[in-house]
């Protein structure tokens, strides 16, 4: 409606730390969640609980701020969970064979790591140019190379479980465990990648490019962007993610097995959900799925810490929760009242 | 003149109807009646209050003061659709089919035919197939509605209106993508209906239709009721004059034709692209406006988005500045100059749900990047300057696209093309939507781009369009030019005979003219 | 395991074995052995006992042959059941199904072929179909752990408890191991389920952690999830205070125990090695004279330093 515009008055410029809603609605959610917490068990609130808490977020946050970039450019990635075990899998025979021939310091680990990186990216960029070159819908390319990877794991362990060399881990260890000016290493590297994604996001021509395809492909295309090139990034900043979650995941137990990663998936894309990002892609927020990741940690958390609800109903009260943060996200009240009127 | 008072044979009637969403008020006390038998037409410019009116008189809205009276009894309209029950049908301008029935089952989508408890296909298809032919159309009733072109689709919504007995039928701009063929065709059904005694109301910009059809004309301005009166009073250029409320002599520029000596800037030879089978060749001159006429599905489109790089290019040679180019992709064309505007502003061309500068500057980011970063203040310096060279409208900043008026998306997306400072302007369609005063603008506006220098392409199916503001004219049919035109020879009666294929000249003898 | 059951099917067993003809030592006997695919590390664990014993047997008794085949889920299973009969012609079945009731009627159809047949671990749906059924004892598997919390810990001591997947499995094991400490005055904190899970123990066990300042021991039911847990007490510098108690026999744990281990002092078996006894007792019904029908209910053996050499199985994955 142009009723009451002013002819060529530039509109009124919006202020750049607008209060947005679609953030706001998760964080109350989460600020309410950590209310309810401290009621029923005041250890909730405990400087010990809130860093394990913190720290536990870390993999599921970092896969979700890759998930953020495939879901705003209006893709999906079923394949994180598994693409995590096969990783943490590979890292782990890897390191184990290197001993002999690199020791058991720091360069094996190192070695470890580097391989990480590596297979993240190639398996998020095989991704990647599945759904944009091969024209696959990205949901059946993913749930595909979920499979893949989750069967890869299973063989590579035999069916049973991969432990990292006792040697390897002790050097590894501190990079789960060893805190930095009073925060765990997790907690860092989450917090780098989370600041590195909102300002990829938000404040480069790519994360333009990315809600621009999300929004509306066609548009896209015509407005000079190489979309398979843009929609493969997105992908493969997935994989890299992936990669960094699995880097810290594996001095946790130095472990792998096919159990490993099981849902993070789910996981990852509820986060991102919760957090304000539209599902079908073109709206994305990273501060949003930071606290999405928090908000799903702290309700396993809570559940933990108290028994006035049956352990059966845990996944009943994971649901409810994710819903009714979801529905305070969207923020639109007035839909209901006008309803009522 | 003006007949406010809602008469016994009125069918159904707005009294005093005002409307406002959250504060801003879009409608103010307006009246408006329409009576069995008759074609009454509503018009304004984008933005006046047609649409809201028009969803007032069929419940989808309910107005916040004010009666509506049906059949002369005062009451509330059932929300969502509901008074299809009523008898009243709406033709909505966004068309509302699902993509994937087929047209037999779009017709009956809600109230199907069935026998024996099972869908009656065959006597669904029976009955499409009749209310097809009514209208002249050869549309398969089994096709999917995905695979029609639009016109096709605007077809179908019309056989599902005539297909329930409306008694009041509402039609948002139905002929806005329609051909003038099958314009012709519904008009003729509208003529069938009116004299079966429904009460047509018909919101439509193409005044000279307004002025063929209704025997009432309603005009709305910023929400205001200016004047209802016989159509038969008026001209169509007073009826213009009352919707934007100046004189619109000057519609077209004054035409300033090229140099005869200007240099070729684009020349294709032999371009071969779309499903089409045949080859095209033209140039165009620095400085000239160069429309393509032609009717819809004639090939333009496809022809001229290879040229950019937007689709491939099967055969053909493209020089630019007198070298031989191809465009891989549409940046390496816009990067080179050259820009195309598609006729799809709201599939292709903006994003509706992004607010306004993310769409200004997406085709052109590359600018705005400083140091691997985006750079907000440029792209709000190029929004202030956009807002200004172009007068776009918005309520504030916060809209989103989705929002604006037809006109105000329009000279959004001829912003964000013009972001390139191209050289050369393939617009296609570049009025389809908009109200009077916007088309006057931007005719304006590609007129004043030519004088500077720029070229421009502009592909259109309206034919006064093509005649005022067009240097020369190429005419296709079936994916061949089959005439050019220039000066004086632009005329509609010869602009028609080569796209109905009644004539047809060797262009290519005439083009290095 | 209700006894009456019991004893209902080794009566059963017991009268075909009357029936059941000995077979003479000269002819080529056929066992097939089917198993679920290897998905976690106790099945795994299975699938390598299976294959030693197949390779043991084959060379103890040239007439005996072993086909082993996984499956990845009962249907698949199923078919791999109606190969075996037709195909291979087995004498006898040795079987661990995927689920109790899609297998039932594909396990009768391998019976009337007039193949013995003997269940591991997950019971038919049907009684009287098996002839030898072999199987861990949950409930015995709570019960023996309970009893060792008695021994080390007395009235007013505080443990918490991880289960498993809310299964029968689970189900048995915990209410065994709550009623034998009942009375004993240690207090129960909570229990939580960790899912058998490395890294659902290590969670769950940081909360408890964080909620109670005292534990004295842990009842992590299952080995993986004391691995979880063992992390947990690391990082919080709490090893000192508690001991933890898994079970199943993982070879690390095994090891654990016979280099003394304080943390987690015992174990307490469900072995997977119990597919291999499947197929002893099998091969013994066409080597031996003695009846063999009936069912084996393995103890679940708690494994203590002194007689943890017995249980460890280096080269298995398991």
């Amino acid at each position: 409606m142009t009723v009451s515009a002013h002819e060529g008055e530039k509109p009124k410029a919006r202020s750049r730390f607008k209060l947005d809603v679609r953030t706001l609605g998760p964080a109350a959610a989460l600020i309410l969640l950590c209310i309810v917490g401290f009621a029923l068990n005041p250890a909730f609130l405990s400087e010990g609980n809130v860093i394990n808490l913190l720290t536990r977020s870390a993999f599921i946050g970092i896969i979700a701020i890759g998930a953020t970039f495939v879901i705003t450019a209006g893709g999906i990635d079923l394949s994180v969970g598994s693409m995590a075990a096969v990783i943490a899998g590979v890292m782990i025979i890897a390191m184990n064979s290197a001993v002999e021939s690199m020791g058991t310091g720091v360069p094996t680990i190192l070695l470890g790591c580097g391989l990480s990186l590596i297979l993240g990216i190639g398996a998020g960029w095989l991704n990647g140019v599945m759904t944009t070159r091969g024209k696959i819908e990205a949901f059946i390319v993913t749930l595909g190379t979920m499979g893949i990877y989750r069967s890869l794991v299973t063989y590579f362990a035999n069916g049973g479980t991969l432990a990292l060399d006792f040697d390897i881990r002790n050097t590894y260890r501190p990079v789960y465990y060893d805190s930095f000016f009073g925060l765990p290493v997790p907690v860092w590297v989450f917090a780098v990648v989370a600041i590195a994604g909102w300002v990829l996001l938000n404040r480069t021509a790519f994360g333009r490019y990315c809600m621009a395809i999300g929004s509306n492909e066609a548009v896209a295309r015509y407005s000079a962007i190489n979309v398979d090139r843009v929609k493969t990034m997105t992908y493969v900043i997935q994989g890299l993610c992936v990669s960094l979650a699995t880097i810290i995941y594996v001095p946790r137990l130095g472990s792998a097995s096919s159990t490993t990663g099981v849902l993070w998936e789910l996981e990852a894309i509820a986060a991102v959900i919760i957090g304000g990002t539209i599902l079908k892609g073109g709206y994305g927020r990273i501060g949003g799925t930071v606290i999405g990741a928090l908000i799903l940690t702290a309700i396993g958390n809570i559940l933990n810490l108290t028994d006035i609800i049956s352990n059966y109903l845990n996944g009943a009260m994971q649901g409810v929760i994710i819903i009714a943060a979801v529905w305070l996200q969207r923020g639109d009240f007035s839909r209901f009242r006008r309803a009522k009127k | 003149m003006s007949d406010r008072t809602a008469g016994a044979d009125s069918v159904l009637a707005a009294e005093r109807v005002s409307k406002s969403f959250g504060e801003v008020p879009v409608l103010f006390s307006v009246d408006f009646d329409v009576r069995a038998g008759e074609v009454h037409a509503l018009v304004g410019e984008n933005g006046a209050g047609k649409s809201t009116l028009m969803k007032i008189l069929s419940g989808l809205e309910q107005p916040t003061s004010g009666t509506l009276r049906l059949d002369g009894e005062a009451q509330a309209l059932p929300a969502d659709g509901k008074s299809e029950a009523l008898g009243i049908v709406v033709i909505h301008q966004e068309l509302n089919l699902a993509e994937h029935l087929t047209v037999s089952e779009s017709i009956f989508l809600g109230r199907e035919l069935s026998r024996y408890g099972f869908l009656d296909r065959k006597a669904m298809r029976t009955e499409a197939l009749r209310i097809l032919d009514l209208l002249h159309v050869q549309i398969d009733p089994d096709a999917r509605i995905e695979s029609l072109p639009v016109a096709d689709k605007q077809m179908v919504e019309i056989a599902k209106a005539i297909s329930r007995d409306a008694r009041i039928l509402v039609m948002d701009e139905p002929t806005a993508v329609l051909s003038q063929t099958e314009s012709e065709a519904l008009f003729e059904q509208i003529e069938r209906l009116r004299a079966k005694g429904v009460a047509i109301v018909f919101i439509s910009h193409k005044l000279d239709e307004v002025k063929r059809l209704a025997d009432r004309v309603t005009v709305l301005r910023d929400g205001q009721l200016i004047a209802t009166v016989d159509a038969a009073d008026l001209t169509a250029d007073a009826i213009a004059q009352m919707m934007v409320g100046r004189e619109l002599s000057n519609l077209y520029p004054p035409k300033k034709e090229p140099d005869v000596d200007a240099p070729v800037v684009l020349s294709v030879r032999g371009l071969r692209a779309g499903k089409s089978k045949h080859d095209i060749s033209f140039d165009l001159k620095r400085g000239e406006i160069l429309g393509f006429s032609g009717l819809i599905g004639s090939g333009r489109t496809a022809a001229l988005e290879a040229v950019v790089g937007l689709e491939p290019m099967f055969a053909g040679e493209v020089k630019y500045d007198g070298v031989p180019t191809r465009f891989a992709n549409i940046k390496a064309a816009v990067q080179a100059g050259i820009v195309y505007m598609t006729k799809d502003r709201k599939g292709k061309g903006l994003l509706l749900n992004t607010g306004l500068t993310p769409n200004l500057t997406l085709l052109t980011l590359w600018d705005h990047v400083k140091g691997g970063f985006l750079n907000r203040n440029s792209e709000e310096d190029a929004m202030d300057k956009s807002v200004r060279r172009f007068d776009i409208r918005a309520r504030d900043d916060s809209v989103n696209v989705g929002q604006l008026s037809g006109g105000n998306q329009q000279k959004l997306l001829l912003g964000k093309v013009m972001e390139a400072n191209p050289r050369v302007i393939i617009i296609d369609e570049p009025t389809r939507g908009i109200d009077v005063g916007t088309k006057q603008q931007i005719y304006h506006i590609v007129a004043a781009l030519a004088a500077e220098g720029a070229s421009v392409i502009v592909i259109s199916s309206e034919m006064q369009e093509i005649i005022g503001l067009c240097h020369r004219v190429l005419v296709m049919r079936d994916g061949r030019i089959t005439g050019m035109l220039e000066g004086t020879e632009i005329a509609e009666g010869e602009i028609m005979r080569y796209a109905a294929g009644l004539k047809e000249n060797e262009v290519h003898d005439r083009l290095s003219a | 395991m209700n006894l009456s059951r019991t004893l209902g099917a080794v009566a059963l067993g017991g009268l075909m074995a009357v029936s059941g003809a000995a077979v003479a030592q000269d002819e080529q006997i056929t066992i097939g052995v089917s198993i679920p695919t290897p998905t976690h590390a106790w099945a795994s664990g299975m699938n390598w006992h299976a294959e030693q014993a197949a390779a043991r047997i084959e060379a103890t008794y040239p007439n005996i042959d072993i086909v082993l085949v996984t499956s990845p889920d009962p249907s698949a299973q199923a078919s791999a059941l109606e190969d075996l009969v037709s195909v291979h012609q087995i004498d006898a079945l040795v079987v661990l199904p995927f689920e109790s009731e899609p297998l039932t009627d594909p396990v009768l159809n391998v019976k009337n072929s007039g193949a013995f047949i003997t269940v591991v671990d997950r019971g038919l749906s049907q009684p009287g179909i098996e002839d030898v059924y072999v199987a861990g004892n949950n409930p015995q598997l709570g019960q023996a752990s309970a009893e060792y919390f008695k021994t080390r810990l007395g009235d007013g001591d505080n443990i918490v408890i991880l289960r498993g997947i809310p299964t029968v499995i689970d189900t048995e094991r915990f209410d065994a191991f709550m009623a034998e400490i009942e009375g004993s005055g240690i207090n129960v904190l909570d229990d939580e389920h960790a899912n058998w899970n490395r890294d659902d123990g290590f969670e769950v066990m940081q909360d408890f952690l964080s909620r109670f300042p005292d534990i004295d021991g842990v009842w992590a039911q299952d080995d993986d999830i004391a691995i979880g847990v063992v992390e947990a007490l690391r990082q919080a510098g709490r090893e000192d205070e508690m001991f933890v108690v898994g079970g199943a026999g993982m070879k690390e744990i095994i090891r654990g125990i016979m280099d003394g281990d304080e943390l987690i002092p015992i174990d307490v078996l469900y072995p997977p090695a119990m597919i291999a006894t499947a197929m002893d007792v099998t091969v013994q019904k066409f080597v031996s004279n003695g009846p063999v029908e009936g069912r084996y209910i393995l103890g679940a053996t708690v494994v203590t330093q002194e007689n943890a050499a017995n249980f460890y199985f280096p080269d298995s994955p398991f």
